[in-house]
Order: structure tokens, then sequence, then C-alpha cells
């Protein structure tokens, strides 16, 4: 688990340390559908998700609490 | 039960109160920022105009493998969810976020919290799965199944949310900071929450970190499987009550007054459940044409998170039935229409867990056509459940206004340490459950989505122009023979 942290952090400087891409070149990552974020109507995939799976979390959505149903 | 009503009550009444504090200061807050705007002679605004989303859609599930009923049993559930989240903009940099929802479920599980009652009415004269009526039907009419879906209160429930967000970002659009606040209730759950996070720019906007924190304090209002809830009420006297008159059957169809919960059976004492989170993501813009984000949370629990309604059977110990004697020697059978086990407990599960997922988000964006969106999420806990989580969505834009989505997803996950099948538990665990969620599983989902835009939002309903309109399905299925579904519908309307 460490040594994936690891990576992880090792992983997030080199991509730090790539070259800017300027404002007026965003045209293609300002696209909507380039968005990180999901989508608000992807809010119930989620729900179900984490109701009818053990896993929850790392997606923006409910990692735990809100509901007796995780 | 009327004193659990008071007590819910007056929980409701302390939590609206902290709503109404909290947001009074949400807007000083807001105010105070827009004092010190007031001197901007021209900015643009984070948010230019009021946004309205309407976000409805339905789910429906099918499985054989019921946790309320002990591992095997009916899994059939519907759910209609209605959501509405408005958008304002407070002044040029702050937002207010108010998201309400409501979600209303029909499910043949939950229903046999009390599955005596399959006939249509119910044994119970107030209809509840409390047994607190003292009313009740004739024994012969008490017939159940796990595999038949009971009329008893619990088969339905609504799920009612209200979350504020407040968000203030700063003049170089470089740092956001956000705080919220939530209620939710259902039949048997009240939950209360609030959060703040922050958001930091940098490298030209190249980089974002972004870190956040969520506490849910909720309580348990706790529904009891019925024949357990009778025996304590009933101080174990098989004579009275709810077991007045019904004949309790042991494994060969013979008449038993033997049964009784295995451990001795308490209402439970804990009625809190905790969850404290730390969110952390960092994204980087590695191209013209791509994107990165790796986010992580760690997640606390903490308090009753088992499931007083769901039904645990040992393998070690006797077993007794209510019901027809001759469906006995077929009873996990789909064909068992009139025969019910009765519980040996409920589930039992540690009073804390840790979990941690890691996942990365990885975007390209391929030509005006097509774009590719990737996510790989990791998962452990101190349950023992390990997971991982792929999917892959293709963004196609058909027209200048239409985008098709076709998407992919799969799952896996290991077993919950806790976890067994039916009759697989033994009495002398500790923890046990046969929750099929904590089970070992694959799982594989197709689905689709369209959207359609407009960026004039020519089409109006009075001073809002319709932006965008979107749609998806999903196909859901696991190789334990759960499968699920669920189309979704948004639309998107900006203020003039």
């Amino acid at each position: 688990m460490i040594k994936k942290v690891f990576y992880l952090a090792i992983t997030s400087i080199f991509f730090s340390s790539c070259v800017a891409v300027k404002e007026y070149e965003k045209i293609n990552i300002n696209d909507p559908d380039m968005a990180l974020s999901q989508k608000k109507l992807n809010r119930f995939e989620t729900s179900y998700q984490v109701y009818r799976e053990g896993a929850s979390g790392a997606n923006g959505g409910k990692s735990g609490g809100g509901c007796g149903c995780n | 039960m009327v004193e659990n009503q008071v007590e819910v009550v007056a929980v409701i009444k302390i939590y609206q109160m902290k709503i109404v504090i909290i947001l009074i200061c949400l807007f000083c807050f807001g105010t105070t920022f827009s004092q010190k705007d007031s001197t901007n002679v021209f900015k643009k605004k984070v948010l230019e105009t009021a946004e309205i989303n309407f976000l409805t859609s339905y789910y429906g599930q099918n499985g054989k493998n019921a946790s309320v009923t002990g591992g095997i049993g009916t899994e059939k559930l519907s759910d209609f969810t209605s959501t509405i989240v408005v958008s304002i903009p407070i002044n040029a940099d702050d937002v207010l976020t108010i998201d309400a929802g409501i979600s209303a479920y029909t499910s043949a599980s939950s229903s046999n919290g009390n599955p005596f009652d399959i006939s249509g009415a119910s044994r119970n004269g107030d209809d509840d799965d409390d047994d607190d009526d003292k009313t009740y039907k004739k024994a012969a009419q008490v017939i159940g199944s796990p595999w038949i879906a009971s009329s008893g209160a619990s088969k339905s429930d609504v799920w009612k949310t209200v979350t504020a967000d407040y968000s203030h970002s700063s003049k170089s659009r470089n740092t956001i900071l956000s705080v919220d606040v939530s209620i939710a209730n259902e039949y048997d759950y009240n939950s209360f929450g609030f959060g703040g996070g922050f958001i930091q720019q940098f490298n030209e906007k190249n980089s974002t970190v972004s870190l956040s924190g969520k506490v849910y304090l909720d309580t348990w209002n706790p529904i009891y499987p019925t024949e357990i809830k009778s025996f304590v009420e009933e101080n174990g006297n098989l004579n009275q009550g709810f077991f007045n008159g019904v004949t309790i059957l042991d494994q060969l169809g013979n008449q038993s007054s033997r049964w009784k919960p295995a451990k001795g059976f308490e209402l439970i004492d804990i009625k809190t459940r905790n969850s404290y989170s730390v969110s952390f993501s960092f994204s980087q813009i590695l191209t013209k044409n791509a994107q990165i984000s790796i986010f992580t949370d760690i997640v606390k629990q903490q308090g009753w998170l088992a499931n007083p309604l769901q039904r645990v059977y040992f393998g070690d110990i006797s077993n007794y039935f209510i019901g027809n004697a001759s469906s006995i020697s077929k009873y996990t059978s789909t064909n068992n229409t009139d025969v019910f086990q009765l519980a040996d407990d409920i589930e039992r599960l540690p009073t804390n867990r840790t979990k941690i997922p890691i996942g990365v988000s990885l975007n390209y964006y391929i030509n005006e056509i097509f774009t590719v969106r990737t996510y790989y999420r990791y998962y452990f806990d101190d349950w023992g459940i390990q997971s991982n989580t792929a999917s892959i969505e293709i963004p196609i834009k058909i027209l200048e206004t239409f985008t098709f989505y076709p998407s992919f997803r799969y799952y896996d996950q290991t077993a919950a340490d806790y976890f067994a099948p039916y009759e697989k538990h033994l009495s002398t665990e500790k923890y046990y459950t046969s929750d099929y969620d904590l089970s070992k599983f694959k799982s594989m989902q197709y689905g689709f989505g369209i959207t359609y835009t407009d960026i004039f939002s020519k089409s109006h309903v009075f001073n809002f122009g319709l932006n965008t309109i979107d749609f998806k399905y999903t196909n859901y299925k696991r190789d334990s023979g759960f499968n699920a579904g669920y189309v979704a519908v948004g639309l998107k309307f900006l203020m003039d």
C-alpha cells in the first residue's frame, strides 16, 4: 500500500512539471466532455452503486453516511 | 413506538434549528464578501446567472439473495428519485446552491421485515413492523415466504434530503472555499451533515489541488424483524402477542416451542452512526488534449454499522418455521410460497470501519467528434473488502447540439471478513452478516447517454431558458444473478 501511495506521489510530481498549457490553448480541455467532475445526472448512478456494492468513494460522490444504506 | 416517534421528532427539530443557524451564518459569510467586493467596478461573475437543474431517475433491481431474509429471497426493488438543484450567484464571487431531493422506493426484501402478511392484511393492527399493536389476525392467516413481498409498512419508504452549499472564489479565481450543510430523513434513519472544502489552482491554472472534509451525524430509529421484536416484547413467551395461537414448526414439520433468538436477543443500545471523511485530489492538465486527476478519501465510520432489519441464520443450531410444514423441504426454492424461517439473530458488525478508496481519472480529447473518459479506483477497508473499479465513456458528438455517450463499467470486490451465505455462519462468531453487498462478486454495467445542448437557451419557461437535456440508461449485472437497470433524465435551465 505504501508503495502505491509513493508511486502516486511521484506520478503527481511528474505531471506537475509538465509544460503549462496557456489559457488560449485550452479550447479542447475546456470542452464540457473533458470535465474531470461527473455530470449532475450521474449522481443517481453513483448512489445506486454505493447502495449495492461494498466499495465507495473517490468519485466525487458519497463515501458513507447520509442514509441507512451504506 | 410513541416514545421513539417523539424522540425522532425532537431530533429532527434540533437538526432543523442547526440548519437555520448555519444558513444564517452562510448568508452573513456571503454578505461580508459581497461588501468587500462593492469597490470593484467590474468583475466577471463566477456564475453569470441562476441555474436550475431538474433531475429524475427510475431504478429497478431483482435478485435472489435478500439480506432482510438472511441471504435468500427476492431482492425486487424499485425506486423513483426526483431532485432539484438551484444555484444562485450571490455576488461576483459567491454562489449559493440548494439541493433538495426525494426518493421513494418499494422493496420486496424490506417488506419481509414482517413477512407474515402475504395474504394482504397485516397481522399487526397498525400495519407496521413493530408489533406494538395488540390486535392480531387469526393465526391461520399468518403466512410468509422470503420469495414473496409482504404488505407490511417497510415495503416502502421515502428518503428526503436538503443540502445547502456556499462557495466563495478569490478575485484571481485561483482559490475556492466552500461550506455545506445537509439533512436527510427516512422511516428508520435520520442524518445531519456538514462539511467544507478548499480548492487551489496554480501553474497557470494547469494544476489543481483540493481538500475537503465531511461529517455525518446519523441516528437509527431501528426496525427489527417481527418475530425477534415480538419475542423481546413478550419476554420470550411464545403463547402471547404475535405468537398467540401460531404454530411454530421444527425442521421436520413437527410443532415445537423451542425457538428463540440464538443469543438471548436484546434491542440495540447504540443508535448512532457517525461518518467522518477527508478527501484529497490533484488534477493536472497534461497536454492541450489530455488531463488527469488523482483522488483519495479516508472515511471513518463509527456506531451501529449493521442494519437491524437484516436476519442471520446459523448453521449449527436448529431451524424453526411458521407456515406450511410440507414446504419446509423446499424452503430455499422460489417455489416456496407459504413457509418462513424464524431468525436466529440480526446481523452484527463491528462498530468501526475505515475505508480508503484511491482513484485516477484520465480524459483525452481525440478530435471534434470523439473524447475518451477513463476511470480506475482501488478500494480497501478494515472489514476485509478490496475492490477494483474501471470504467470508460466515449462521448461522440453526433451533431452540434447532440452528444451520444456509450459507457462500460467493470467492478469486483472480495468478501468482507464477516460475510457468509444463508445457514453458513456459526453461532459462536462475534460478527456476521449475509448481506450479499458484502460478498465476493464481479459486476458489469453497460449504458449510454444522450445530451442535447442549446447554448442560446431558446426554449423558455417563464424567465428560464432551457440549456441542456440529459438522458441516461444503464444495465447492471452481477455474476451472482443480481441485475438492475435505471433511466435518468435531467433538464438544465438558465435564468435570462
